[in-house]
Protein backbone atom coordinates (compact mmCIF):
# COMPACT_ATOMS: atom_id res chain seq x y z
CA UNK A 1 0.00 0.00 0.00
CA UNK A 2 1.59 3.19 -1.14
CA UNK A 3 1.50 6.31 0.96
CA UNK A 4 0.11 9.45 -0.59
CA UNK A 5 -3.40 10.81 -0.71
CA UNK A 6 -5.57 13.79 -1.54
CA UNK A 7 -4.05 16.73 0.42
CA UNK A 8 -7.52 18.11 1.17
CA UNK A 9 -8.72 14.92 2.83
CA UNK A 10 -7.60 14.58 6.44
CA UNK A 11 -5.71 11.39 7.31
CA UNK A 12 -6.84 11.57 10.93
CA UNK A 13 -10.06 12.97 12.35
CA UNK A 14 -10.91 13.12 16.04
CA UNK A 15 -14.32 14.61 16.88
CA UNK A 16 -15.47 14.98 20.50
CA UNK A 17 -13.25 12.09 21.49
CA UNK A 18 -12.79 11.22 25.16
CA UNK A 19 -9.81 8.99 25.94
CA UNK A 20 -8.85 6.90 28.92
CA UNK A 21 -9.54 3.65 30.70
CA UNK A 22 -12.37 4.79 32.97
CA UNK A 23 -15.49 6.09 31.23
CA UNK A 24 -16.45 8.20 34.25
CA UNK A 25 -13.02 9.80 34.41
CA UNK A 26 -11.48 10.37 30.94
CA UNK A 27 -7.81 11.31 30.75
CA UNK A 28 -7.96 13.53 27.68
CA UNK A 29 -10.77 15.15 25.70
CA UNK A 30 -10.17 16.13 22.09
CA UNK A 31 -12.98 18.38 20.82
CA UNK A 32 -11.76 18.55 17.23
CA UNK A 33 -8.52 17.52 15.56
CA UNK A 34 -7.85 17.10 11.84
CA UNK A 35 -4.43 15.97 10.62
CA UNK A 36 -3.76 16.48 6.92
CA UNK A 37 -1.30 14.77 4.55
CA UNK A 38 2.26 16.04 4.90
CA UNK A 39 1.71 17.37 8.41
CA UNK A 40 3.92 16.65 11.39
CA UNK A 41 2.23 17.01 14.77
CA UNK A 42 4.01 16.84 18.11
CA UNK A 43 2.17 16.11 21.34
CA UNK A 44 3.78 17.36 24.52
CA UNK A 45 2.80 17.62 28.15
CA UNK A 46 3.71 16.44 31.62
CA UNK A 47 4.28 12.71 32.16
CA UNK A 48 1.30 10.58 33.12
CA UNK A 49 -1.21 12.98 31.62
CA UNK A 50 -2.31 10.68 28.80
CA UNK A 51 -0.07 11.38 25.79
CA UNK A 52 0.79 7.74 25.19
CA UNK A 53 -2.83 6.69 25.83
CA UNK A 54 -3.92 9.17 23.15
CA UNK A 55 -1.44 7.61 20.74
CA UNK A 56 -2.53 4.08 21.66
CA UNK A 57 -6.14 5.06 21.05
CA UNK A 58 -5.33 6.41 17.59
CA UNK A 59 -3.39 3.16 16.96
CA UNK A 60 -6.56 1.19 17.71
CA UNK A 61 -5.17 -0.48 20.81
CA UNK A 62 -7.51 1.30 23.23
CA UNK A 63 -11.14 2.05 22.40
CA UNK A 64 -12.16 5.69 22.77
CA UNK A 65 -14.67 6.26 25.57
CA UNK A 66 -16.81 8.40 23.28
CA UNK A 67 -16.66 10.38 20.04
CA UNK A 68 -15.60 9.67 16.47
CA UNK A 69 -12.11 8.56 15.51
CA UNK A 70 -11.28 8.08 11.82
CA UNK A 71 -7.95 7.06 10.29
CA UNK A 72 -7.69 7.20 6.47
CA UNK A 73 -11.47 7.49 6.31
CA UNK A 74 -12.06 4.32 8.35
CA UNK A 75 -13.71 4.42 11.74
CA UNK A 76 -11.80 2.95 14.67
CA UNK A 77 -11.90 0.58 16.42
CA UNK A 78 -14.47 -1.31 14.28
CA UNK A 79 -12.80 -0.81 10.92
CA UNK A 80 -9.01 -0.52 11.30
CA UNK A 81 -6.97 0.75 8.34
CA UNK A 82 -4.89 -2.36 7.77
CA UNK A 83 -1.33 -1.48 6.77
CA UNK A 84 -1.94 2.29 6.61
CA UNK A 85 -0.91 2.97 10.20
CA UNK A 86 2.67 2.72 11.44
CA UNK A 87 3.31 2.58 15.17
CA UNK A 88 6.56 2.99 17.11
CA UNK A 89 5.71 2.43 20.77
CA UNK A 90 7.86 3.85 23.56
CA UNK A 91 9.28 0.37 24.25
CA UNK A 92 9.64 -0.13 20.47
CA UNK A 93 7.83 -3.49 20.26
CA UNK A 94 10.68 -5.29 18.52
CA UNK A 95 11.06 -9.06 18.49
CA UNK A 96 14.13 -9.31 20.71
CA UNK A 97 15.30 -12.77 19.65
CA UNK A 98 14.90 -12.13 15.94
CA UNK A 99 17.31 -10.34 13.61
CA UNK A 100 17.18 -6.73 12.46
CA UNK A 101 16.17 -7.96 9.00
CA UNK A 102 13.30 -10.02 10.40
CA UNK A 103 11.95 -7.08 12.41
CA UNK A 104 12.11 -4.68 9.50
CA UNK A 105 10.47 -7.28 7.27
CA UNK A 106 7.44 -7.35 9.60
CA UNK A 107 6.81 -3.71 8.70
CA UNK A 108 7.08 -4.48 4.98
CA UNK A 109 4.77 -7.45 5.48
CA UNK A 110 2.13 -5.13 6.97
CA UNK A 111 2.54 -2.70 4.09
CA UNK A 112 2.37 -4.94 1.02
CA UNK A 113 1.37 -8.43 -0.03
CA UNK A 114 4.02 -8.70 -2.76
CA UNK A 115 6.98 -10.76 -1.54
CA UNK A 116 9.60 -9.11 -3.79
CA UNK A 117 8.35 -5.65 -2.81
CA UNK A 118 8.62 -6.59 0.87
CA UNK A 119 12.26 -7.62 0.43
CA UNK A 120 13.14 -4.48 -1.52
CA UNK A 121 11.48 -2.22 1.04
CA UNK A 122 13.27 -3.98 3.92
CA UNK A 123 16.68 -3.65 2.28
CA UNK A 124 16.10 0.03 1.48
CA UNK A 125 14.90 0.85 5.01
CA UNK A 126 17.85 -0.98 6.59
CA UNK A 127 20.27 0.93 4.36
CA UNK A 128 18.56 4.23 5.10
CA UNK A 129 18.91 3.66 8.85
CA UNK A 130 22.56 2.57 8.35
CA UNK A 131 21.95 -0.86 9.80
CA UNK A 132 23.24 -2.98 6.91
CA UNK A 133 26.17 -4.36 8.91
CA UNK A 134 23.86 -5.28 11.77
CA UNK A 135 21.10 -6.79 9.64
CA UNK A 136 21.74 -10.36 10.83
CA UNK A 137 22.24 -9.45 14.51
CA UNK A 138 19.50 -10.27 17.03
CA UNK A 139 17.86 -7.18 18.49
CA UNK A 140 18.93 -8.03 22.05
CA UNK A 141 22.56 -7.47 21.10
CA UNK A 142 21.97 -3.91 19.85
CA UNK A 143 22.28 -0.69 21.83
CA UNK A 144 19.17 1.33 22.74
CA UNK A 145 19.84 3.82 19.94
CA UNK A 146 20.34 1.08 17.35
CA UNK A 147 17.08 -0.53 18.44
CA UNK A 148 15.28 2.79 17.87
CA UNK A 149 16.72 2.90 14.37
CA UNK A 150 15.40 -0.63 13.74
CA UNK A 151 11.92 0.40 14.89
CA UNK A 152 12.09 3.43 12.57
CA UNK A 153 13.29 1.23 9.69
CA UNK A 154 10.35 -1.12 10.32
CA UNK A 155 7.95 1.81 9.93
CA UNK A 156 9.70 3.13 6.80
CA UNK A 157 9.52 -0.37 5.25
CA UNK A 158 5.79 -0.41 5.93
CA UNK A 159 5.30 2.93 4.13
CA UNK A 160 2.17 3.86 6.11
CA UNK A 161 0.01 6.96 5.58
CA UNK A 162 0.06 7.81 9.28
CA UNK A 163 3.02 7.25 11.60
CA UNK A 164 2.50 7.30 15.36
CA UNK A 165 5.75 7.54 17.29
CA UNK A 166 6.10 7.59 21.05
CA UNK A 167 9.36 9.27 22.15
CA UNK A 168 11.09 7.72 19.13
CA UNK A 169 14.04 10.11 19.22
CA UNK A 170 15.17 9.43 22.78
CA UNK A 171 18.43 7.54 23.41
CA UNK A 172 19.84 8.73 20.06
CA UNK A 173 23.10 10.64 19.83
CA UNK A 174 22.95 14.03 18.06
CA UNK A 175 24.28 12.77 14.72
CA UNK A 176 21.97 9.74 14.59
CA UNK A 177 19.04 11.84 15.79
CA UNK A 178 19.35 14.26 12.91
CA UNK A 179 19.72 11.48 10.32
CA UNK A 180 16.72 9.54 11.70
CA UNK A 181 14.63 12.69 11.89
CA UNK A 182 15.62 13.66 8.36
CA UNK A 183 14.71 10.21 6.99
CA UNK A 184 11.28 10.25 8.67
CA UNK A 185 10.41 13.86 7.80
CA UNK A 186 11.54 13.31 4.20
CA UNK A 187 9.32 10.26 4.00
CA UNK A 188 6.35 12.23 5.37
CA UNK A 189 6.84 15.21 3.05
CA UNK A 190 7.59 13.20 -0.11
CA UNK A 191 4.75 10.73 0.34
CA UNK A 192 2.08 13.05 1.73
CA UNK A 193 1.95 10.95 4.86
CA UNK A 194 1.50 12.31 8.41
CA UNK A 195 3.51 11.94 11.58
CA UNK A 196 2.21 12.28 15.10
CA UNK A 197 4.96 12.14 17.64
CA UNK A 198 4.82 12.22 21.43
CA UNK A 199 7.84 14.19 22.59
CA UNK A 200 8.68 15.29 26.11
CA UNK A 201 11.41 17.66 24.91
CA UNK A 202 9.49 20.80 23.90
CA UNK A 203 12.47 22.31 22.05
CA UNK A 204 12.87 19.21 19.92
CA UNK A 205 9.12 19.01 19.39
CA UNK A 206 9.03 22.61 18.13
CA UNK A 207 12.00 21.93 15.88
CA UNK A 208 10.32 19.08 14.03
CA UNK A 209 6.60 19.79 14.17
CA UNK A 210 4.23 21.92 12.11
CA UNK A 211 1.81 21.97 15.02
CA UNK A 212 2.47 21.36 18.67
CA UNK A 213 -0.38 20.04 20.77
CA UNK A 214 0.04 20.61 24.45
CA UNK A 215 -1.90 18.40 26.76
CA UNK A 216 -2.20 20.68 29.75
CA UNK A 217 -4.82 22.80 31.51
CA UNK A 218 -6.09 24.23 28.28
CA UNK A 219 -3.21 26.67 28.00
CA UNK A 220 -2.13 27.71 24.49
CA UNK A 221 1.51 27.30 23.67
CA UNK A 222 2.84 30.77 22.74
CA UNK A 223 5.78 29.68 20.62
CA UNK A 224 4.31 27.97 17.61
CA UNK A 225 1.66 29.36 15.42
CA UNK A 226 -1.32 27.10 15.08
CA UNK A 227 -0.71 25.34 18.36
CA UNK A 228 -3.81 23.79 19.83
CA UNK A 229 -4.50 22.80 23.38
CA UNK A 230 -6.38 19.68 24.30
CA UNK A 231 -8.74 19.66 27.23
CA UNK A 232 -7.40 17.45 29.97
CA UNK A 233 -9.39 15.74 32.68
CA UNK A 234 -11.69 18.70 33.32
CA UNK B 1 -5.37 -8.60 50.47
CA UNK B 2 -1.77 -9.21 49.41
CA UNK B 3 0.90 -9.22 52.11
CA UNK B 4 4.65 -8.78 51.85
CA UNK B 5 6.43 -12.12 52.16
CA UNK B 6 9.75 -12.50 53.97
CA UNK B 7 11.86 -15.62 54.38
CA UNK B 8 10.73 -16.10 58.03
CA UNK B 9 7.06 -16.29 57.05
CA UNK B 10 7.92 -18.63 54.19
CA UNK B 11 9.89 -21.01 56.46
CA UNK B 12 7.13 -21.11 59.09
CA UNK B 13 4.46 -21.63 56.45
CA UNK B 14 6.40 -24.48 54.87
CA UNK B 15 6.93 -26.13 58.29
CA UNK B 16 3.18 -25.91 58.97
CA UNK B 17 2.41 -27.49 55.56
CA UNK B 18 5.01 -30.23 56.22
CA UNK B 19 3.41 -31.05 59.60
CA UNK B 20 0.00 -31.10 57.91
CA UNK B 21 1.33 -33.55 55.30
CA UNK B 22 2.62 -35.88 58.08
CA UNK B 23 -0.76 -35.71 59.84
CA UNK B 24 -2.56 -36.59 56.59
CA UNK B 25 -0.15 -39.52 56.03
CA UNK B 26 -0.67 -40.70 59.59
CA UNK B 27 -4.40 -40.75 58.93
CA UNK B 28 -3.89 -42.99 55.91
CA UNK B 29 -1.41 -45.49 57.46
CA UNK B 30 -2.90 -48.00 59.89
CA UNK B 31 0.25 -49.97 60.80
CA UNK B 32 3.61 -48.19 61.00
CA UNK B 33 5.22 -51.45 62.16
CA UNK B 34 5.30 -52.66 58.57
CA UNK B 35 8.11 -50.21 57.90
CA UNK B 36 10.50 -51.91 60.34
CA UNK B 37 11.02 -54.99 58.16
CA UNK B 38 11.06 -52.92 54.95
CA UNK B 39 14.79 -52.21 54.78
CA UNK B 40 15.69 -55.81 55.57
CA UNK B 41 13.37 -57.03 52.86
CA UNK B 42 14.81 -54.54 50.41
CA UNK B 43 18.39 -55.67 51.24
CA UNK B 44 17.48 -59.32 50.74
CA UNK B 45 15.62 -58.59 47.51
CA UNK B 46 18.50 -56.46 46.19
CA UNK B 47 21.29 -59.00 46.82
CA UNK B 48 19.32 -62.17 46.07
CA UNK B 49 17.28 -61.11 43.04
CA UNK B 50 18.54 -57.81 41.58
CA UNK B 51 22.32 -57.75 41.94
CA UNK B 52 24.45 -58.32 39.95
CA UNK B 53 22.60 -57.27 36.79
CA UNK B 54 22.36 -59.92 34.08
CA UNK B 55 24.04 -58.27 31.10
CA UNK B 56 22.99 -61.08 28.81
CA UNK B 57 20.27 -58.68 27.71
CA UNK B 58 23.01 -57.07 25.61
CA UNK B 59 23.79 -60.35 23.83
CA UNK B 60 22.25 -61.06 20.42
CA UNK B 61 18.95 -62.92 20.41
CA UNK B 62 18.96 -66.54 19.24
CA UNK B 63 16.18 -65.83 16.77
CA UNK B 64 16.08 -64.04 14.38
CA UNK B 65 19.69 -64.82 13.47
CA UNK B 66 21.96 -61.82 13.98
CA UNK B 67 23.62 -60.60 10.79
CA UNK B 68 25.64 -57.81 12.42
CA UNK B 69 29.41 -58.29 12.60
CA UNK B 70 31.82 -57.89 15.49
CA UNK B 71 31.77 -55.57 17.48
CA UNK B 72 28.18 -54.63 16.61
CA UNK B 73 26.43 -57.84 17.65
CA UNK B 74 24.85 -55.97 20.54
CA UNK B 75 22.58 -54.28 17.98
CA UNK B 76 20.69 -57.61 17.78
CA UNK B 77 20.09 -57.66 21.56
CA UNK B 78 16.70 -57.06 23.15
CA UNK B 79 18.10 -54.10 25.11
CA UNK B 80 19.34 -52.32 21.98
CA UNK B 81 16.22 -53.11 19.95
CA UNK B 82 13.97 -52.00 22.84
CA UNK B 83 15.87 -48.75 23.50
CA UNK B 84 16.00 -47.80 19.81
CA UNK B 85 12.29 -48.50 19.41
CA UNK B 86 11.49 -46.42 22.50
CA UNK B 87 13.62 -43.54 21.18
CA UNK B 88 11.85 -43.78 17.81
CA UNK B 89 8.41 -43.76 19.49
CA UNK B 90 9.41 -40.77 21.65
CA UNK B 91 10.83 -38.87 18.68
CA UNK B 92 7.84 -39.41 16.39
CA UNK B 93 5.34 -38.67 19.18
CA UNK B 94 7.18 -35.47 20.14
CA UNK B 95 7.34 -34.20 16.55
CA UNK B 96 3.66 -35.03 15.84
CA UNK B 97 2.75 -33.56 19.23
CA UNK B 98 4.61 -30.33 18.39
CA UNK B 99 2.80 -30.03 15.05
CA UNK B 100 -0.61 -30.44 16.69
CA UNK B 101 0.20 -28.37 19.79
CA UNK B 102 1.23 -25.30 17.81
CA UNK B 103 -2.19 -24.25 16.44
CA UNK B 104 -3.91 -25.34 19.64
CA UNK B 105 -1.57 -23.31 21.87
CA UNK B 106 -2.01 -20.22 19.66
CA UNK B 107 -5.77 -20.66 19.91
CA UNK B 108 -5.58 -21.20 23.68
CA UNK B 109 -3.44 -18.11 24.41
CA UNK B 110 -5.70 -15.37 25.75
CA UNK B 111 -3.45 -12.60 24.42
CA UNK B 112 -3.94 -13.84 20.84
CA UNK B 113 -7.40 -15.36 20.64
CA UNK B 114 -10.93 -14.38 21.61
CA UNK B 115 -12.34 -15.83 24.85
CA UNK B 116 -14.55 -18.51 23.29
CA UNK B 117 -11.70 -19.92 21.19
CA UNK B 118 -9.24 -19.80 24.06
CA UNK B 119 -11.69 -21.56 26.39
CA UNK B 120 -12.58 -24.34 23.92
CA UNK B 121 -8.91 -24.97 23.04
CA UNK B 122 -8.00 -25.19 26.73
CA UNK B 123 -10.85 -27.64 27.19
CA UNK B 124 -9.40 -29.91 24.46
CA UNK B 125 -5.89 -29.66 25.91
CA UNK B 126 -7.15 -30.44 29.43
CA UNK B 127 -9.05 -33.47 28.11
CA UNK B 128 -5.88 -34.82 26.43
CA UNK B 129 -3.87 -34.19 29.60
CA UNK B 130 -6.37 -35.63 32.05
CA UNK B 131 -5.34 -39.23 31.32
CA UNK B 132 -1.71 -40.36 31.75
CA UNK B 133 0.06 -41.75 28.71
CA UNK B 134 -0.24 -45.27 30.17
CA UNK B 135 -4.06 -45.11 30.05
CA UNK B 136 -3.94 -43.66 26.52
CA UNK B 137 -1.66 -46.58 25.58
CA UNK B 138 -4.19 -49.11 26.95
CA UNK B 139 -6.91 -47.28 24.99
CA UNK B 140 -4.98 -47.43 21.71
CA UNK B 141 -3.86 -51.06 22.26
CA UNK B 142 -7.55 -51.98 22.58
CA UNK B 143 -8.39 -49.83 19.56
CA UNK B 144 -5.67 -50.82 17.05
CA UNK B 145 -3.80 -53.67 18.69
CA UNK B 146 -0.35 -54.10 20.22
CA UNK B 147 2.77 -52.51 18.75
CA UNK B 148 4.68 -49.25 18.43
CA UNK B 149 1.85 -47.45 16.55
CA UNK B 150 -0.30 -47.60 19.69
CA UNK B 151 2.62 -46.18 21.65
CA UNK B 152 3.15 -43.36 19.16
CA UNK B 153 -0.56 -42.41 19.19
CA UNK B 154 -0.79 -42.58 22.98
CA UNK B 155 2.24 -40.42 23.52
CA UNK B 156 1.24 -38.00 20.75
CA UNK B 157 -2.11 -37.36 22.47
CA UNK B 158 -0.43 -36.86 25.82
CA UNK B 159 2.28 -34.65 24.27
CA UNK B 160 -0.37 -32.40 22.70
CA UNK B 161 -2.11 -31.96 26.06
CA UNK B 162 1.07 -31.26 27.98
CA UNK B 163 3.08 -29.32 25.36
CA UNK B 164 0.03 -27.29 24.35
CA UNK B 165 -0.35 -26.09 27.93
CA UNK B 166 3.35 -25.29 28.35
CA UNK B 167 3.38 -23.43 25.05
CA UNK B 168 0.26 -21.32 25.59
CA UNK B 169 1.58 -20.32 29.02
CA UNK B 170 4.87 -19.30 27.39
CA UNK B 171 2.96 -17.32 24.74
CA UNK B 172 0.81 -15.60 27.36
CA UNK B 173 3.99 -14.60 29.20
CA UNK B 174 5.27 -12.73 26.14
CA UNK B 175 5.97 -9.03 26.35
CA UNK B 176 2.82 -7.37 25.03
CA UNK B 177 4.54 -4.48 23.22
CA UNK B 178 5.62 -6.45 20.09
CA UNK B 179 2.11 -7.91 19.86
CA UNK B 180 0.58 -4.44 20.15
CA UNK B 181 2.95 -3.07 17.51
CA UNK B 182 1.93 -5.93 15.19
CA UNK B 183 -1.76 -5.30 15.87
CA UNK B 184 -1.44 -1.55 15.26
CA UNK B 185 0.51 -2.11 12.02
CA UNK B 186 -2.31 -4.36 10.83
CA UNK B 187 -0.58 -7.76 10.73
CA UNK B 188 -3.04 -10.65 10.60
CA UNK B 189 -3.25 -13.26 13.37
CA UNK B 190 -1.33 -15.70 11.18
CA UNK B 191 1.39 -13.15 10.39
CA UNK B 192 1.64 -12.17 14.05
CA UNK B 193 1.97 -15.83 15.09
CA UNK B 194 4.77 -16.54 12.60
CA UNK B 195 6.51 -13.17 12.66
CA UNK B 196 6.28 -12.22 16.33
CA UNK B 197 5.06 -15.01 18.61
CA UNK B 198 7.29 -17.84 17.37
CA UNK B 199 10.63 -15.97 17.32
CA UNK B 200 9.87 -14.12 20.57
CA UNK B 201 9.01 -17.29 22.49
CA UNK B 202 11.39 -19.65 20.61
CA UNK B 203 13.54 -20.27 23.71
CA UNK B 204 10.63 -21.58 25.74
CA UNK B 205 9.04 -23.48 22.85
CA UNK B 206 12.23 -25.35 22.04
CA UNK B 207 13.13 -25.95 25.66
CA UNK B 208 9.67 -27.39 26.41
CA UNK B 209 9.84 -29.61 23.30
CA UNK B 210 13.19 -31.06 24.36
CA UNK B 211 11.79 -31.67 27.84
CA UNK B 212 8.80 -33.49 26.32
CA UNK B 213 11.16 -35.70 24.26
CA UNK B 214 12.98 -36.68 27.47
CA UNK B 215 9.65 -37.25 29.18
CA UNK B 216 8.33 -39.33 26.27
CA UNK B 217 11.40 -41.55 26.35
CA UNK B 218 10.92 -42.20 30.07
CA UNK B 219 7.20 -42.83 29.74
CA UNK B 220 7.94 -44.92 26.63
CA UNK B 221 9.53 -47.46 28.94
CA UNK B 222 6.25 -47.70 30.88
CA UNK B 223 3.77 -47.89 28.00
CA UNK B 224 5.65 -50.89 26.58
CA UNK B 225 4.35 -52.83 29.59
CA UNK B 226 0.82 -52.68 28.17
CA UNK B 227 2.03 -53.81 24.76
CA UNK B 228 2.58 -50.45 23.10
CA UNK B 229 6.14 -51.29 21.99
CA UNK B 230 9.60 -50.31 23.17
CA UNK B 231 11.84 -51.53 25.95
CA UNK B 232 8.90 -51.75 28.37
CA UNK B 233 7.76 -54.87 26.54
CA UNK B 234 10.94 -56.72 27.54
CA UNK B 235 10.84 -55.36 31.12
CA UNK B 236 7.29 -56.67 31.44
CA UNK B 237 8.36 -60.03 29.99
CA UNK B 238 11.15 -60.57 32.54
CA UNK B 239 9.04 -59.24 35.42
CA UNK B 240 6.51 -61.99 34.63
CA UNK B 241 9.30 -64.62 34.76
CA UNK B 242 10.66 -63.05 37.99
CA UNK B 243 14.06 -62.48 36.31
CA UNK B 244 14.78 -59.29 38.25
CA UNK B 245 18.51 -59.34 37.47
CA UNK B 246 17.61 -58.79 33.80
CA UNK B 247 15.07 -56.13 34.76
CA UNK B 248 17.72 -54.17 36.70
CA UNK B 249 20.05 -54.42 33.66
CA UNK B 250 17.32 -52.82 31.50
CA UNK B 251 16.72 -50.14 34.13
CA UNK B 252 20.42 -49.27 34.27
CA UNK B 253 20.50 -49.03 30.45
CA UNK B 254 17.46 -46.72 30.55
CA UNK B 255 19.20 -44.59 33.18
CA UNK B 256 22.28 -44.34 30.96
CA UNK B 257 20.21 -43.37 27.91
CA UNK B 258 18.28 -40.75 29.92
CA UNK B 259 21.61 -39.35 31.06
CA UNK B 260 22.85 -39.18 27.45
CA UNK B 261 19.62 -37.46 26.31
CA UNK B 262 19.99 -35.03 29.19
CA UNK B 263 23.51 -34.06 28.15
CA UNK B 264 22.44 -33.67 24.53
CA UNK B 265 19.52 -31.49 25.59
CA UNK B 266 21.86 -29.29 27.64
CA UNK B 267 23.88 -28.85 24.46
CA UNK B 268 20.80 -28.13 22.33
CA UNK B 269 19.29 -25.68 24.83
CA UNK B 270 22.56 -23.76 25.14
CA UNK B 271 21.93 -22.37 21.64
CA UNK B 272 18.70 -20.72 22.76
CA UNK B 273 19.78 -19.16 26.01
CA UNK B 274 18.90 -15.51 26.59
CA UNK B 275 22.28 -14.75 28.14
CA UNK B 276 24.83 -14.03 25.45
CA UNK B 277 27.70 -14.31 27.93
CA UNK B 278 27.08 -18.05 28.31
CA UNK B 279 29.03 -20.03 25.75
CA UNK B 280 27.48 -23.10 24.14
CA UNK B 281 29.50 -26.16 25.24
CA UNK B 282 31.46 -27.91 22.50
CA UNK B 283 30.66 -31.50 21.56
CA UNK B 284 33.97 -32.46 23.17
CA UNK B 285 32.87 -30.88 26.46
CA UNK B 286 29.53 -32.71 26.32
CA UNK B 287 31.10 -36.12 25.60
CA UNK B 288 33.95 -35.51 28.05
CA UNK B 289 31.42 -34.56 30.75
CA UNK B 290 29.41 -37.69 29.99
CA UNK B 291 32.51 -39.89 30.16
CA UNK B 292 33.57 -38.34 33.45
CA UNK B 293 30.16 -39.02 34.98
CA UNK B 294 30.13 -42.60 33.64
CA UNK B 295 33.57 -43.31 35.11
CA UNK B 296 32.76 -41.64 38.43
CA UNK B 297 29.00 -41.38 39.10
CA UNK B 298 29.56 -39.79 42.53
CA UNK B 299 30.83 -36.62 40.76
CA UNK B 300 27.18 -35.92 39.91
CA UNK B 301 26.44 -35.24 43.55
CA UNK B 302 29.40 -32.98 44.20
CA UNK B 303 29.01 -29.24 44.13
CA UNK B 304 30.54 -27.26 41.30
CA UNK B 305 33.82 -25.61 42.20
Amino acid sequence: MQAGSNPDQPILVLKDVAIGYDSSDPLVKVPDLHVFPGEIIAIAGPSGIGKSTLLRTIAGLVSPISGTLKVCGRTLPENPPRGHLGYVPQKLGLVRHASVRHNVYQGARAGTNIRKERQDRSIRAIEEMKLTEKSREPIRRLSGGQQRRVATARTLAQRPRLILADEFLSELDEETLSSVLEAVTNYVRENNASLIVVEHDITRAKMMADRLLIIDDGRMNPFIEGTQALEVNP
Amino acid sequence: MKVAIDSGILTKSFLCILILAFLVLNGMVSDWGRLTGGFGNLKNFFYQSLWPPDWSVLEPQVYPVCTARYPFEFTCSTAWIGVIETIKIAFVATVFGMALSFPLSLAAARNLSPGWLSFSSRFVLSAFRSLPSLIWAIFFVILIGMGPLSGVLAMTVYTVGYLGKLWYEAIEGLNKTPLEAAQAMGLSQYETALGVVVPESANELISHSIFLFEYNFRSGTIIGIVGAGGIGYYIDLYLRFLQYDKVIAYLLIIFLVVLIIDFFSIYARSFFTEDDDLKAPSWFEVIYGLGRVASNPSSLFRGRR
